[in-house]
C-alpha cells in the first residue's frame, strides 16, 4: 500500500530527475550534432568532448568569471540580508512591515519582468538611472553605455540576481533572529556585554546555522543561474558576461553540439555535487531527529 | 514605542526606509512606466512621478501578437504542472508521515538530493528526451518538466505539513467509528488546507518564472511560448517600446501577486518548514 502511493512521485523523480541526470553524463562521451540527433545514430567518442572544452581557452576564462561572479554575488546577498535582518529585528513594528512589504514586492516580481525592469532602468538613453545620475552631478553618465563591457553588464546582472534574493535570505535570518531566547540577551546585558559583544556572544551563534544554509542553497542557485545572465545580454557583448550555464546553452542548443554542451553540464554538476556534498551533511545533520 | 522616538531608533528607522525603497523602486518604476503615455517613457524629463496617466500601454501590450496566448500558455502549464506535482506529492506524503514500511529513508533521501538536481545542467537531456518522444513543441513537454522541477519541494513540504498533524486526531475519529481512509478525509485534509495552498504556491511561482526549458522547448512555436520568452523576445528588439514592455510586466507579474496575498502569514515559515528545518 504505502508503495502504490509513492509510485507516481517515484517515477516523476526517476524518469524526469534521475534519467535525465544518467544521460548527460552518456551524452558527454558522444558526438551527437544535428546529423547524428536526426539519423539515430550513437558515435561514442570517449574523452574527445572533454579534451575539446578543456583545450579552449575561453573556457577556463569563463570558469573562474562564474566562479568570481557567484563568490560575489553570494557574498552581497548574505551580508545585506544579514544587515536588513537585524534592522527588521531592531525598528518599530510599523516601520518593520514598510521595509517587509518593500522586501515582499521585489520577491514577487516574476523573474524576466524584473529583469525587463532593469533593462530600462540602465537604458543608455532614457534610463532613470542615468538621469540621476547626471542631475547629481555625474555628467560623464549621459548616455553612458552600461552593457558596453563585461564587468559592468555583469555588475548590473548580479544587482538584479542579488536584488530579488535578498528578501528571501532577510527574512530567513530574521526568523532566526526571533527564535534567539531574549532572556540570553537579559543575561548579556547583566553581565555588563556592550551591544556588538552580545551580537557575537548571543545572535551570531543562534543564526549561524541559518546562515550557513542560506550561503549554501544561495551558492548553488547562483553558480547555475540562466535565465537573468541570459536575458540581459545573452552573454555578451563579446561573450564577455558569460558564465558557465550560458556556455553549455551556446554549444549544445545555440551550436547544436550536443555532445559538447553535455559535457559542459556535466562539469557543472561536478563543481555544484561538491558544493552540495557540504550542504545534505549540514541538512543531514539538523534534520537527524526527524528523519527518524 | 519609546524606541522610536531616541536617536539611535530614528536612525534605524530612516535607513529601514531608504533600504526599503531602494528594494520597492523598480516594482514602482514599472508600475509608474506603464502607466505613462509613450511621449513621456522616452524624453528627456525628469519624472519621477508620472505627469499623466493612460492605461493604453495596457491595451498595446495585449493587442501584440502572441502576448495573450503566452499569457494563457503560461497558465495551462503551470496549473497543470503544480496540480499533478501537489497530488503526487500529498500521496507519498500520507506514507512517509504515518506509516513505517522499508525504504522510506532510502526514499526520503532520494527526495532530499532531488531537490538539489540542477535543472539548468540537465535541458540537453531533456531535449533529448523530448525529441525521442517526438514532445519537442508541445506544452505537454513543459508539463511534464515542470512537475520533475517541483515536485521533490512539494514532497518535502508535504511531509512537514502532515507530520504538523498530530496522529491522535486521526486515532481518535477512528475510535469514533471513521475507517482510516474517512478519518484522513475528514480531519487530516482539511487541516491540511493551507499547506496544500502554500506548496501550490511556491511550485506555481517556480513554473510561472521558468524561462530556460520554456526557451529551449518552443524555439520552433511563437504559438506555444509562455510570458518569460514573450518579454525576451519583445525587449531583444532594438527599439524598445519600454511603456508596453513594463505595462506587459504588470500583467506578467499579477498572477503571483494575488498568490503572495493568499499566503502571506505563511511565506517564510512555508519555506523555511520545507528547505531548512528538513
Amino acid at each position: 500500500m504505502p508503495y502504490l502511493l509513492l509510485a507516481p512521485a517515484v517515477l516523476g523523480i526517476v524518469f524526469l530527475l534521475g534519467y535525465p541526470a544518467v544521460l548527460v553524463f552518456i551524452t558527454s562521451f558522444q558526438k551527437l550534432d544535428l546529423a547524428e540527433l536526426f539519423s539515430g545514430e550513437t558515435v561514442w567518442v570517449g574523452f574527445d568532448n572533454y579534451v575539446e572544452i578543456f583545450s579552449e581557452a575561453d573556457f577556463w576564462t569563463i570558469t573562474l568569471r562564474t566562479v568570481v561572479f557567484t563568490a560575489v554575488v553570494v557574498g552581497g546577498t548574505v551580508l545585506a540580508a544579514l544587515g536588513i535582518s537585524l534592522l527588521l529585528k531592531h525598528v518599530p513594528g510599523k516601520i518593520r512591515m514598510i521595509l517587509q512589504i518593500c522586501l515582499l514586492l521585489a520577491w514577487a516580481t516574476p523573474i524576466l519582468a524584473s529583469t525587463t525592469v532593469y533593462l530600462w532602468i540602465f537604458d543608455q538613453n532614457f534610463g532613470i538611472l542615468n538621469k540621476t545620475l547626471v542631475r547629481i552631478g555625474f555628467d560623464s553618465f549621459a548616455g553612458f553605455n552600461w552593457f558596453q563591457s563585461g564587468l559592468s553588464t555583469l555588475a548590473v546582472i548580479g544587482l538584479l540576481i542579488a536584488w530579488q534574493a535578498v528578501p528571501f535570505v532577510a527574512l530567513t535570518l530574521y526568523a532566526g533572529l526571533l527564535g534567539v531566547p531574549t532572556d540570553l540577551y537579559e543575561a548579556a546585558g547583566i553581565d555588563g556585554a556592550s551591544p556588538w559583544q552580545a551580537f557575537w556572544a548571543v545572535t551570531w551563534p543562534g543564526v549561524r546555522p541559518i546562515l550557513a544554509l542560506a550561503t549554501f542553497l544561495s551558492a548553488i542557485w547562483d553558480f547555475k543561474v540562466f535565465t537573468q545572465v541570459y536575458a540581459i545580454r545573452k552573454g555578451g557583448p563579446n561573450g564577455d558576461s558569460t558564465t558557465l550555464s550560458i556556455l553549455q546553452y551556446l554549444k549544445g542548443q545555440s551550436g547544436s553540439h550536443y555532445g559538447l554542451g553535455a559535457a559542459v553540464s556535466v562539469i557543472m554538476i561536478l563543481i555544484l555535487a561538491v558544493a552540495c556534498t557540504q550542504y545534505l551533511r549540514m541538512l543531514i545533520k539538523s534534520s537527524d531527529v526527524e528523519l527518524r | 514605542m519609546t524606541k522610536l522616538f531616541s536617536t539611535k531608533g530614528v536612525g534605524l528607522s530612516a535607513i529601514s526606509l531608504l533600504v526599503g525603497a531602494l528594494f520597492i523602486f523598480p516594482f514602482y518604476w514599472m508600475a509608474s512606466t506603464a502607466l505613462k503615455p509613450n511621449a513621456d517613457v522616452l524624453s528627456n524629463d525628469y519624472d519621477l512621478l508620472p505627469a499623466r496617466i493612460t492605461v493604453a500601454n495596457f491595451g498595446d501590450a495585449i493587442d501584440r501578437p502572441f502576448f495573450l496566448s503566452s499569457l494563457t500558455n503560461g497558465l495551462i502549464v503551470s496549473l497543470t504542472a503544480v496540480g499533478a506535482a501537489v497530488l503526487a506529492a500529498l500521496l507519498s506524503a500520507i506514507p512517509l508521515s504515518r506509516l513505517k514500511f522499508r525504504g522510506r529513508k532510502g526514499f526520503l533521501l532520494l527526495v532530499m538530493i532531488s531537490q538539489l538536481a540542477p535543472l539548468e545542467a540537465l535541458f540537453i537531456p531533456l531535449f533529448l528526451i523530448m525529441n525521442d518522444l517526438d514532445l519537442l513543441n508541445t506544452l505537454f513537454s513543459m508539463i511534464l518538466v515542470y512537475f520533475g522541477a517541483v515536485l521533490p519541494f512539494s514532497v518535502w513540504t508535504l511531509r512537514g505539513f502532515v507530520s504538523g498533524i498530530p496522529v491522535e486526531l486521526e486515532e481518535a475519529a477512528m475510535v469514533d467509528g471513521c475507517t482510516r481512509w474517512g478519518a484522513f478525509r475528514r480531519v487530516t485534509l482539511p487541516l491540511l488546507g493551507p499547506g496544500l495552498v502554500a506548496t501550490s504556491v511556491f511550485g506555481f511561482i517556480t513554473a510561472w518564472n521558468e524561462f530556460l526549458y520554456a526557451l529551449v522547448f518552443t524555439s520552433a512555436d511563437a504559438n506555444l511560448q509562455t510570458l518569460p520568452v514573450w518579454l525576451n523576445g519583445f525587449t531583444g528588439n532594438q527599439a524598445t517600446e519600454w511603456g508596453t514592455a513594463m505595462a506587459a510586466s504588470v500583467i506578467f507579474t499579477v498572477p503571483v501577486l494575488i498568490f503572495f496575498l493568499i499566503v502571506q502569514r505563511n511565506l517564510v515559515a512555508g519555506v523555511t518548514a520545507g528547505a531548512v528545518k528538513g
